[in-house]
């Protein structure tokens, strides 16, 4: 039984957190697009975004496109996109795959919010 | 005029921004001060040599010549020990110092009596010795002031725009140079002016207009010091280094920075050719006036009359050409205006009648100093403003200085070998003849001026690039030069298929242990080493208990054999035959896991009929996850017949990604299959921006090009899709060409409608502007099909995020490398100007009322 994906915005200092909650997977019902999301931010003119991931449990193939895509809409615009609060066993799968890399992975939101360039 | 009103017309009229004005008139009023003094020393200078035998002259260059290495030496090494400022105030001190002694030799020449200054009686002797010495070796003296005048004037225009370069950067500067030179020739018909009144009303002896200099001197002291203690807050408050970091080196450092550097080489062979070639003409004009005005009075005052003109005619045309000029030409074409109109000018010479001699020369020496004094100094100093801090000024300096007599020299020297070699005291012939004969001389260096400033501009923009850097590494790149990301998409759907069915997991792994790359942490991580069976993390994952699903399963995957036979058991036909019958029952299963099933073993089978009507099918399929494994096995086939399906696919979100990689699998041929779905308009938009990308991964020349065809129709909603599959093919693509004719239209347009947002903002102010960057990102990733990618790209980069003095070069550099039109339109849009002002000038260029 997968979880259904929720994702709530809201902004901290510049930054917009996205606190996604439930799994970012493949699905044949309707379902929120976190790469849309992202996309709609930079069409407001937000350059730095935080993906809060404490809430969820599964990533697909789908999910790591989903973040992948929406890396390199922030990236090309020269926005920051980070990721905190990544579950251990995702962690393992992404240091592995080495999408650690590539993603700026923190631990701690506050520490990745820390770690925006202000201004 | 108020402050508050100089700043507002400075703003107005002289494009001064912000809180340069203060620097920039405090410079201006410095280079004035400067100009003014070598104004009323000039005729002096020229009264006294022209006192002297007329063979003196070429003499007095090559002194100049010979000794200006010591003053360049002695200068660098000042430069090198002293502060900025304290250097500056000590040459001051040291002009105005050496001033005096020579107003008080010529004041005891003229006068005829030794007057001591001071009540001392030992110094008597030693005055007597001087008077005798005055009296007797006066050309000596003369020569001498030449020479200190040759030395002032070099020295001061060069420290002047040592500070130029101290205090501003290079787009900067261009702005500022029309202001600057304008205060040089106010400064030269101010002290042209006085002199010339002064003298002709007998209202001071003309060695007594020596002592107007000091006067002046002391007033550039004050202001010079004004420029440095304002800039120094400044750049206090700003973090700039850029007074701090004066360069260290001395004279011979100097010339091996020059020698070392190809730029700074052209520049001194494009300095030396010009003056060489000026010097040249000079002689052609002495030559003529000379053999024009015999009393030398008349000489005197026509010569006098001549400066004014050429001063007055100066600032008339900087007036109206140099920053109109630079800002419409830039610096390619303003480079060029004084050698193309010299070598017009010197070629007529062996055409005109003896009659016009005199009309021609003054046009030829006139065009050569107002050039001299407006356009080509403008241009001159420009170039070097982007020269990196540590090499500019000792470069400056030798340049300048020690090139610029070098030059002089050799035209001196040139000109003396030719009056000996063609006899010219003993001709008959008259000056046209002797004019001709120096004008070849003239030709040759005009011509080398010419290539060289081509050569110079072509260097120029590479000069500016080291300032800038890029900022960010392009999304794709990041991601490409860290993560495989088919083979971590794969890896995904591996561990994902183990909670489906434990062959479609094993389907998967026998594909990726297939591929040479995984790692033993990947396998690790599928758990298909048996040692650690137990994975970890992985088995909570995926929640399928602690133990591995075969053991042994490394050794047998790993086993070519086997997979050998696995290849060949997909080949028998008996299977073939036995799966053809199946594979329609399975489709129509109610079970995911079966449809699963099958889309992924088609791809391992013989493509025949039956089993690529099932392909179809599946391809078809409401499960979007059946879907995935069907578009990996027709990815595989690529049938025609299953295009159309794709395309649907490419709809919808969860399969789009892998609808576009089974698409461009297709390779070239599907370019022209696909290039109608862009316009179909019973297509759904999201279909049809989704096929931009999959022509971008064929990245063919026929895919560009249909994909720019494409663009050409503007369609606002295609407009984003479009531009990132041509930028993504330009980035990974270098083969693929792009002809400007096609793209620059389409960059103008792109360009017009961000001027139109600022024009006419839609929205709160947060979304315009929003737009408006979205809108530039567009059209510079436009751009990099017609200019070189990198450089663009760093332009951008910088203009988002660079440092003042980053995005001044980047500004710099897009007003080099864009054409008039597209930077008209451009450079408002990204420079940091007033909204009134902003406005105004996309209007003009927009050509709106």
């Amino acid at each position: 039984m997968t979880t259904p994906l929720t994702i709530k915005t809201r902004e901290v200092d510049g930054v917009v957190v996205f606190d996604v909650d439930g799994e970012i997977r493949r699905s044949d019902a309707p379902q929120i697009s976190l790469h849309g999301l992202v996309q709609s931010q930079l069409e407001r003119g937000r350059r730095n975004v935080l993906l809060n991931l404490a809430g969820v449990g599964f990533i697909d193939s789908f999910g790591v496109g989903e973040i992948l895509a929406s890396y390199k809409s922030i990236q090309d615009l020269g926005g920051s996109f980070k990721l905190c609060k990544i579950s251990d066993k995702l962690l393992l799968i992404f240091k592995i795959t080495l999408l650690d890399k590539v993603l700026d992975i923190h631990e701690s939101c506050d520490r990745a919010l820390a770690s925006f360039e202000k201004g | 005029m108020s402050d508050g009103r100089l700043e507002r017309f400075l703003k107005r009229h002289g494009d001064v921004r912000g809180r340069e004005y203060r620097s920039a008139l405090a410079l201006s009023g410095y280079f004035f001060l400067i100009t003014a003094v070598f104004y009323i020393l000039k005729p002096v200078k020229e009264s006294l040599l022209i006192g002297s035998r007329p063979s003196w002259w070429p003499y007095a260059d090559l002194v100049s010549a010979l000794l200006i290495g010591f003053v360049v030496a002695f200068n660098a090494r000042l430069l090198d020990r002293l502060p900025r400022r304290t250097y500056l105030t000590a040459s001051i001190f040291f002009f105005i110092a050496s001033v005096l002694v020579f107003w008080y030799i010529f004041d005891i020449h003229w006068s005829g009596e030794v007057e001591s200054p001071v009540a001392d009686p030992t110094a008597i002797l030693f005055m007597l010795w001087l008077r005798s010495a005055i009296t007797y070796e006066f050309p000596v003296f003369v020569i001498a002031f030449c020479f200190w005048a040759d030395v002032f004037i070099a020295m001061a225009v060069t420290q002047f725009w040592i500070a130029v370069n101290d205090v501003f950067h290079p787009h900067q500067a261009k702005r500022l140079v029309g202001l600057f030179v304008m205060g040089g020739l106010l400064g030269g018909i101010a002290g042209s002016g006085v002199a010339a009144l002064a003298t002709f009303a007998h209202v001071i002896r003309p060695e007594n207009l020596l002592l107007a200099g000091p006067v002046l001197l002391v007033l550039a002291l004050v202001t010079v010091n004004l420029v440095y203690s304002g800039q120094m807050k400044v750049d206090a408050t700003a973090g700039d280094t850029r007074l701090a970091s004066a360069s260290r080196v001395g004279y011979l450092e100097s010339f091996r920075a020059v020698r070392k550097d190809g730029y700074l080489l052209l520049l001194a062979g494009m300095l030396a050719s010009a003056i060489a070639a000026g010097t040249l003409i000079n002689y052609q004009f002495k030559t003529v006036v000379m053999s024009a005005f015999g009393d030398a009075d008349d000489r005197t005052a026509f010569i006098a009359l001549f400066f004014m003109v050429v001063l007055a005619v100066s600032t008339v045309f900087h007036v109206v050409t140099t920053g109109g000029v630079l800002k419409k030409y830039g610096i390619r074409w303003a480079i060029s205006f004084a050698p193309a109109f010299l070598l017009l000018a010197s070629a007529s010479v062996f055409v005109i009648p003896a009659g016009l001699l005199l009309a021609w020369v003054l046009a030829s020496r006139g065009g050569d100093k107002v050039f001299d004094n407006t356009l080509s100094q403008s241009v001159r100093e420009l170039l070097y403003v982007p020269v990196r801090g540590e090499v500019k000024y000792q470069a400056k300096i030798f340049i300048d200085m020690f090139v610029n007599k070098f030059a002089t020299g050799l035209g001196a020297g040139l000109f003396l070998l030719l009056f000996h070699l063609r006899q010219f005291d003993y001709r008959t012939d008259g000056p046209l003849a002797q004019v001709r004969e120096i004008g070849l001389l003239v030709l040759v260096f005009l011509a080398l001026w010419i290539v060289l400033t081509r050569l110079v501009y072509r260097r120029y923009p590479d000069v500016l690039k080291p300032e800038i850097r890029r900022r960010w590494v392009g999304g794709d790149t990041a991601i490409a030069e860290h993560v495989d990301v088919d083979l971590t998409m794969k890896v995904f759907n591996t561990i994902q298929s183990r909670e489906r069915s434990t062959t479609i997991y094993l389907m998967n792994l026998f594909d990726l242990v297939g591929r040479s790359e995984l790692t033993p942490d990947l396998k690790e991580l599928l758990g298909i080493k048996r040692d650690e069976i137990r994975a970890r993390g992985m088995d909570a994952l995926l929640d399928v208990g602690g133990a591995g699903f075969f053991p042994g399963i490394e050794e047998v995957i790993d086993d070519p054999e086997v997979r050998r036979e696995i290849d060949l058991i997909f080949l028998l036909p008996a299977y073939q035959e036995i799966m053809a019958k199946r594979l329609g029952e399975i489709v129509a299963s109610p079970s995911v896991v079966d449809r699963i099933e099958a889309a992924k073993i088609i791809g391992r089978m013989v493509p025949n009929p039956p089993t690529l009507e099932a392909l179809g099918r599946l391809l078809g399929d409401p499960a979007s996850e059946v879907v995935l494994y069907a578009l990996e096995s027709a990815a595989v086939h690529r049938r025609p017949e299953h295009i159309p399906l794709i395309l649907d696919l490419l709809g919808s979100p969860m399969t789009r990604a892998e609808a576009r990689t089974a698409l461009a699998a297709y390779g070239p041929s599907l370019v022209d299959l696909v290039a109608p779905a862009l316009r179909d308009e019973t297509l759904s938009p999201e279909i049809r921006r989704a096929v931009p990308e999959v022509l971008a991964r064929i990245g063919t020349q026929r895919a560009a090009e249909v994909l720019l065809s494409e663009i050409a129709r503007r369609r606002d909603g295609m407009e984003q899709a479009l531009v990132d599959a041509l930028y993504k093919i330009r980035a990974e693509r270098p083969e693929v060409r792009f002809r400007k004719k096609d793209v620059r239209p389409e960059v103008l347009c792109l360009v017009r409608n961000c001027c139109n947002l600022v024009l006419e903002p839609s929205g709160a102010a947060e979304s315009a502007e929003a737009a408006l960057s979205l809108r530039l990102k567009r059209a510079f990733d436009l751009m990099t099909l017609m200019y070189p990618a990198e450089d663009v790209v760093r332009a951008y980069q910088n203009l988002q995020r660079g440092t003042p003095k980053a995005v001044d070069y980047a500004l710099e550099h897009l007003d080099t490398m864009l054409d008039r039109e597209l930077k008209a339109l451009l450079l408002p849009l990204v420079e940091d100007l007033p909204p009134g002002e902003r406005a105004a000038r996309l209007r003009r260029a927009l050509r709106l009322k």
